[in-house]
């Protein structure tokens, strides 16, 4: 779905939600709830877990949206980071579910291309970062990989990374640093 | 443990925005982190910029439509909304008249049953017609005056409801105009009142604003009753 270019439409929506408007969110939901679902799977893991936390994640866009500011944030990016804390504070809730397959640091995670849509808007973003990525060692990516898609602690890295801790940090607020300054150039 | 790397290139609250955005911060820390993003305005900005950052990465999880129960279930976990309460359903109005009409109904049984225990017996008729109750109507013979009370009488938009006499002559007489929303009391001269005495029904038509401008019915009779003492 070409979500980029329903950005407005789901911003307007989100805007009518504060008055009480269950259309408005039905409208939301409509357009964002397949990659919203596809976050909350990809970091749980269980379709059942998966729809509880979209249940919650809807619930509390229809709490929050007066807290939407559509001239700081996209409405995706803001739906998104809804999506993955709901899903991060399930996993936190039963930790023995979460991806502790080891992870090969001196390999890497082969990262997958880009598979944004090109006609996207959002592609170019997707691009952006993606080649910020690539900039980094391929320890810092797998281990930023874990964490984004994974929903891993620094723990739970240091021990798929066969780290110590304190390694791990290191790596991982080394790369945070990397990433924003190639993103800003 | 000490950190093996200078991260003095970023403050303190960039990188704990970076990390809580990240996701990797466990337990305390998160919830630390939480707190902070609801009271202070400065830090909840700096997370929103590290999710910027990050959402583009998104990009890459494929889509997966949810099942229909899903919204079934946030459906239902929202608060009712304003225009789904008692206060807006017509149903419920219409329920409450209907209740209201029966208790008045009742309560004037009630009268009419003790008043029929003093030698001055009351009148009374149900104004029926095609199928409903509109109006219960009781007639105190000695007093000279007629109580009204609409039951199911429903209120058409440009016309009122006016009530008539017709005693055995088959003449109808005009006694007043009635309110869809109210008992009314109309006074019956002593002429009407020895009429009613005798064999006579009551029946209400629908006239313009005003009553009829003639001495008979000009619109629809919607119900008659005859008049019983009980």
């Amino acid at each position: 779905m070409d979500l980029d270019a329903n950005r407005s439409l789901i911003a307007a929506a989100l805007g009518r939600i504060p008055g009480g408007d269950r259309a408005a969110l039905q409208t939301v939901y409509r357009l964002t709830s397949a990659k919203l679902f596809g976050v909350c799977l990809r970091i749980l893991g269980e379709r059942s877990e998966a729809e509880d936390v979209l249940q919650e994640v809807y619930v509390t866009v229809w709490r929050k949206a007066a807290g939407f500011d559509p001239n700081r944030a996209s409405p995706m990016t803001w739906l998104i980071a809804i999506a993955r804390n709901r899903s991060i504070d399930r996993l936190r809730a039963s930790r023995q579910r979460r991806n502790m397959e080891p992870i090969d640091q001196a390999a890497g995670i082969a990262d997958t291309a880009a598979t944004a849509d090109s006609a996207l808007q959002g592609a170019q973003e997707h691009a952006r970062l993606h080649d910020c990525l690539d900039a980094l060692a391929a320890h810092e990516r797998a281990a930023l990989r874990g964490a984004f898609f994974d929903g891993n602690t620094y723990e739970d890295l240091a021990a798929r990374m066969k780290v110590p801790l304190g390694t791990m940090k290191s790596w991982i607020r080394r790369a945070m640093i990397k990433l924003k300054a190639c993103l800003e150039q | 443990m000490s950190d093996t790397f200078d991260h003095s290139d970023l403050p303190d609250d960039e990188l704990l925005a970076a990390e809580y955005a990240l996701g990797v911060l466990a337990d305390v820390d998160r919830v630390a982190a939480e707190r902070r993003i609801a009271s202070e305005r400065a830090f909840a900005l700096l997370v929103a910029e590290w999710e910027q950052r990050l959402a583009p990465w998104a990009a890459e999880i494929p889509e997966v439509v949810p099942p229909p129960r899903v919204w079934e279930r946030i459906a239902t976990a929202l608060p009712a909304q304003p225009q789904d309460s008692l206060w807006q359903n017509l149903a419920f109005w219409r329920g409450l008249s209907f209740a209201a009409s029966a208790l008045a109904a009742a309560c004037l049984a009630a009268i009419i049953y003790l008043g029929a225990l003093t030698p001055q017996q009351p009148l009374i008729a149900t104004i029926e017609g095609d199928g409903r109750r509109h109006f219960v109507a009781t007639i105190d013979v000695s007093r000279g005056t007629v109580a009204v009370v609409p039951a199911a009488f429903i209120a058409d938009a440009t016309r009122v409801p006016e009530l008539w006499l017709i005693p055995s002559d088959g003449k109808p007489r005009p006694v007043g105009l009635l309110s869809a929303d109210g008992a009314v009391t109309l006074k019956l001269s002593s002429e009407l009142a020895a009429l009613a005495a005798g064999k006579a029904v009551l029946a209400v038509s629908l006239e313009p604003p005003g009553g009829s401008p003639t001495s008979l019915p000009t619109g629809p009779v919607i119900g008659t009753g005859p008049l019983t003492s009980l």
